[in-house]
């Protein structure tokens, strides 16, 4: 089974499309579902969730509030602000304008 | 996206960082735990399911760091790092520091109290509209009254308002009196008088000058068109404000000023102190009621009285040259005009010769500034010089101390530390010594402020003058310490990382050989020494000027005098009236009385008071218009009180009269200059021309005496009897033994017991007004003195903190030598040898370089040439003994180093 990395910055938009989709969530969780959902095709470099979602925090699209895990550990979970999910359209529409772009090159080709 | 509520956020992340390391360190611990989990559920061994969870999550320092990087304070950071890495650097030298710190805040202080005196002294503006259009005709030199012909410092009131109506280039035209007058008044229902120094100016004065009312209206150019019906008074904010209580109803309150009634229609505006620096009026009175303020100046409608400057504000592109074309025009046109103008043959040639030129106004009209703007600007060089030693001696500090560091620095550099962050860390240390420093001598300063302000006054009231700290001064003082830093910083910031690495951690104690040689470092102690060495010899040149003139014989006899102010003219006394010689009959006969009194006189003036001066005519002589004689008017017991030496006659006693005779008493240079060969006795001559009507006949002659001031050849006086003229006599003098302050108590109950609303003031003694006469030249001389010893006290921790490090660096090399067989007096003699050498250097530069600066001060010193071998021996010695002193205990401490202990580094 190969494994892509993340096309570069699309890391907010998998972030934020799946807070948007499953709710509150830690960092595990997160990593865990963008794999899950993609069909463990794409492999985020775990680590560098966590300066994205730092600057996700700046930001205001997220907010952060400690919590305890399903197996009784303290986890911070994330959830989206609505500053979050109008960012979110942002970047959808973003990358929908790039990708459909993508596709028109290569289709004419 | 509210950028607000972001910043807002960055900031509560850099507040609680600590917190969120923790939070991201143990989120992320969290994660690898969970995947570690995972991984062992999946099957794998525990070491292998470790090791996938942490390749998965990466590198986690770097991530940590990354994360840190987002919030955006690394750089904030690392500078907080800096500093506290500095601050403990300079606390682990507690010595280093201190010296530093010292030499710092009085190099900082001392330029910056300097500074703010010259600022206010010499270059602040005036607090008005546009400064820079304002001009004065000529050069505002005088103050006084004149009533010669073709002047062109001093103009009458009947001359401005011509000028006024006529002339092209000045859209307001002002006059301002030349003189304060500074009088007692009352304030409307209060009983005592008090003193007030009222200013009179025309009536266009504020608009000319743009100042508006803070409260009420300012005067008017109505208040000023007809003479004697316009009492009105315009008062200062601070007047109002301290001998008012700021009353809100200020404009329903009265003055009384002689015997007229003043009505106040106005408080100036706070910041505004008047047109003359140094001098700040009480209160404004149009020129229309100068007979009405005390002492009841006339010469409102006197075309050649002569007594006010005028100064205009020129027009929107008019040029000064323009203006003075125009103004010298109107000049020539309006002197000629005057119906009572004599154009006789002399007086065609010097309006022929005479030339108004226009003076900027730009920061107001100063006797200060003539007396003081040279010593201030030797002063502002002096302790430019000290701050230059000051610096120096930091930067010798720093360099040693970053030398010493240089193996840490070393070990830094091998560790990974980049360039440019070990000299970021070394300036930052420098910056916060020097910001430090600068602080220090901020507050140092406001002290040293007060202190230079009481002595510039000279024991008067003190000069009103605005030295407070202000932002043109803060920016003074702070680009001085930021230019400190960066010199003293950068310096051996670069030397201390330029060294190579492998060499320095391999030499253990001595990096850079064993020399010890230091070329930077010595060539600063030179210049320190250089330096030290012409303030040394200035302040030497400054003090013995200042002896001389102590030394000077004034002629008259300056011990055990009593001296006073007494204002008759604003107790009510006319100067016509027959009441005032006898009130001051009355008074010295009083006060002759009293126990402890020898003598006791009036007299006009006493000493550096001023003059009333003009030329006399000698029956059978030719005359000289340009040689002024001194008038004096005095008491019977005058010459008794002074103790003036009668040299041939007799001194006035009670046969002169206002009926007899008119007589006079004459110095003797006077006699020798003006009369024929043989005695003046029994001669006559006339005062002030031809015209007039009285005719003095020389009775005695007395030795002569300093009038003016000290340095002054002798003069050309005369003394008159108050019998025979009558002014105000506003000095009264005492000889008296035994205690000063039992006979001033008792002199002035006297006084008043003859007159009870005699206002007395400025109660000294002749001694002290000698003293005040030479202020300036005591100020350069204490000033140049301290500042001298200054420098050669920080040279002297130069050359010990050189010599320190300089045997610390050879201490390998002297225990060589012991081991060798050197005694112990051979080492010392071998570092004081060094220091010797560094000091005939610094000497031998320093001397030329004093007789050159010394060159520039020499028509300031009295009695003295530039070249005085005695301060340039004595500052040599003084230089030679405490570079010795302070190099002797390094050099002690080199002798005492132990051969074995020293090689045992080796």
């Amino acid at each position: 089974m190969s494994r892509d990395e993340i096309p570069p910055g699309t890391l907010y938009l998998l972030i934020l499309k799946t807070l948007a989709v499953r709710g509150r969530l830690h960092g595990f969780e997160i990593a865990d579902s963008i794999q899950h959902n993609s069909d463990e095709i794409l492999q985020v470099e775990e680590g560098s969730l966590y300066p994205a979602l730092q600057r996700m925090l700046i930001k205001g699209w997220v907010t952060a509030e400690w919590g305890v895990t399903a197996g009784n550990r303290r986890a911070r979970y994330y959830a989206l602000t609505p500053d979050g999910r109008q960012q979110l359209s942002v970047e959808l529409s973003q990358f929908e304008r790039v990708i459909g772009a993508i596709t028109r090159v290569i289709q004419t080709a | 996206m509210g950028k607000p509520a972001e910043i807002l956020r960055r900031l509560r992340m850099l507040f609680h960082r600590s917190q969120l390391d923790a939070d991201l360190e143990e989120e992320m611990r969290l994660h690898r735990d969970l995947r570690r989990r995972q991984q062992i559920d999946l099957g794998l061994a525990p070491a292998a399911a470790r090791r996938a969870a942490n390749i998965r999550f990466g590198n986690t320092t770097r991530i940590q760091e990354k994360s840190r990087m987002t919030w955006g304070w690394e750089s904030i950071e690392s500078f907080l790092q800096d500093l506290n890495y500095g601050l403990r650097a300079m606390l682990r030298s507690p010595a280093l520091t201190i010296v530093a710190l010292i030499s710092l805040a009085l190099g900082i202080g001392a330029n910056t109290a300097i500074f703010s005196l010259l600022d206010a002294v010499l270059l602040r503006s005036l607090p008005v509209k546009d400064p820079s259009k304002l001009v004065i005709l000529g050069t505002a030199d005088w103050d006084g009254i004149s009533d010669g012909f073709a002047i062109t410092e001093l103009y009458s009131y009947p001359f401005y308002r011509q000028m006024q109506q006529k002339n092209a280039v000045f859209s307001d035209t002002a006059a301002i009196f030349s003189m304060l007058n500074k009088v007692h008044g009352t304030v409307v229902g209060r009983s005592e008088t008090e003193p007030m120094a009222v200013q009179l100016v025309s009536g266009t004065y504020f608009s000319t000058l743009g100042v508006r009312a803070a409260i009420g209206r300012m005067l008017t150019d109505a208040d000023d068109n007809s003479e004697g019906d316009h009492p009105v008074a315009v008062i200062s904010y601070s007047w109002w404000k301290r001998n008012l209580a700021k009353d809100p109803g200020v404009l329903a309150r009265k003055l009384k000023l002689g015997s007229t009634t003043f009505s106040i229609v106005g408080v100036a505006p706070p910041e505004f102190f008047g047109t003359k620096v140094g001098e700040a009026p009480d209160i404004w009175v149009p020129l229309s009621m100068m007979q009405a303020v005390p002492p009841g100046w006339t010469g409102y409608k006197e075309n050649f009285s002569e007594s006010l400057y005028i100064l205009g504000r020129l027009k929107p592109g008019v040029t000064i040259t323009q203006a003075t074309t125009n103004v010298n025009l109107l000049y020539q046109q309006i002197l000629r005009g005057f119906p009572d103008s004599k154009l006789n043959q002399e007086n065609l040639q010097k309006l022929a010769k005479a030339h108004v030129p226009l003076t900027a106004m730009a920061t107001g009209i100063s006797r200060l500034r003539g007396q003081f703007s040279e010593p201030l600007q030797i002063l502002m060089a002096v302790v430019a010089l000290v701050l230059l030693i000051a610096c120096a001696n930091i930067a010798n500090l720093l360099l040693a101390r970053s030398t010493a560091r240089s193996r840490e620095l070393a070990v830094r550099q091998a560790l990974g530390a980049r360039r440019s962050r070990i000299v970021r860390q070394l300036l930052t240390e420098s910056l916060i010594l020097a910001i430090t420093g600068g602080a220090l001598g901020i507050a140092l300063a406001s002290a040293a402020n007060r202190l230079l302000l009481r002595m510039v006054s000279g024991g008067l009231d003190e000069v009103p003058l605005d030295v407070s700290v202000n932002l043109r001064l803060l920016l003074f003082t702070l680009a001085i310490t930021v230019a400190t830093a960066v010199i003293f910083g950068t310096v051996p910031a670069f030397r201390a990382t330029r060294l190579q690495l492998t060499d320095t951690l391999k030499a253990g104690r001595s990096p850079q050989g064993t020399s010890g040689k230091n070329p930077l470092a010595r060539t600063l102690v030179i210049t320190q020494i250089s330096l030290s060495l012409v303030l040394m010899v200035g302040a030497g040149l400054f003090l013995r000027s200042l002896v001389n003139l102590d030394n000077v014989d004034t002629g008259f006899n300056k011990q055990n005098v009593l001296r006073m102010f007494i204002d008759a003219s604003s107790a009510g006394y006319k100067e016509d009236g027959p009441r005032l010689p006898a009130l001051y009959q009355q008074i010295e006969q009083r006060a002759s009385a009293l126990p402890g009194v020898r003598a006791a006189s009036f007299s006009w003036f006493t000493f550096h008071e001023g003059s009333w001066n003009g030329f006399i005519v000698v029956p059978g002589m030719p005359v000289n218009h340009a040689l002024d004689i001194k008038h004096n008017v005095v008491g019977n017991g005058y010459f008794d009180t002074m103790q003036i030496p009668l040299i041939a006659g007799r001194t006035f006693g009670t046969q002169d009269t206002a009926t007899s005779q008119r007589v006079a008493v004459i110095s003797e240079h006077m006699a020798k200059t003006l009369f024929p060969t043989g005695n003046p006795i029994g001669h006559s001559y006339h005062i002030g021309g031809d015209g007039s009507p009285f005719n003095e006949e020389v009775i005695g002659i007395v030795k002569d005496v300093k009038f003016g001031d000290l340095q002054e050849d002798p003069e050309t006086l005369d003394y008159l009897p108050y019998t025979q003229r009558q002014v105000f006599l506003n000095d009264f003098e005492v000889r008296y033994t035994g205690n000063v302050a039992a006979v001033s108590t008792a002199v002035q109950q006297a006084i008043h017991a003859v007159d009870r609303n005699l206002p007395i003031t400025d109660v000294t003694t002749l001694d002290e007004q000698v003293a005040r006469s030479i202020t300036n030249q005591r100020l350069v001389a204490q000033l140049s003195t301290f500042f001298g010893l200054l420098a050669v006290f920080l040279s002297s921790i130069g050359i010990y903190g050189l010599m320190s490090y300089v045997v610390s660096r050879r201490t390998n090399e002297i225990g060589i030598r012991m081991a060798l067989g050197a005694a112990r007096s051979n080492v010392r003699s071998l570092i004081l040898r060094e220091i010797a050498i560094l000091v005939a250097i610094g000497i031998t530069i320093g001397i030329p370089a004093a007789l050159l600066a010394d060159r520039y001060v020499t028509h300031m010193l009295y009695g003295l040439r530039g070249t005085d071998p005695l301060s340039l021996a004595a500052a040599t010695i003084v230089l030679l003994a405490v570079a010795l002193l302070a190099g002797y205990i390094p050099a002690q401490r080199a002798s005492k180093v132990d051969p074995m202990v020293a090689l045992r580094y080796e």
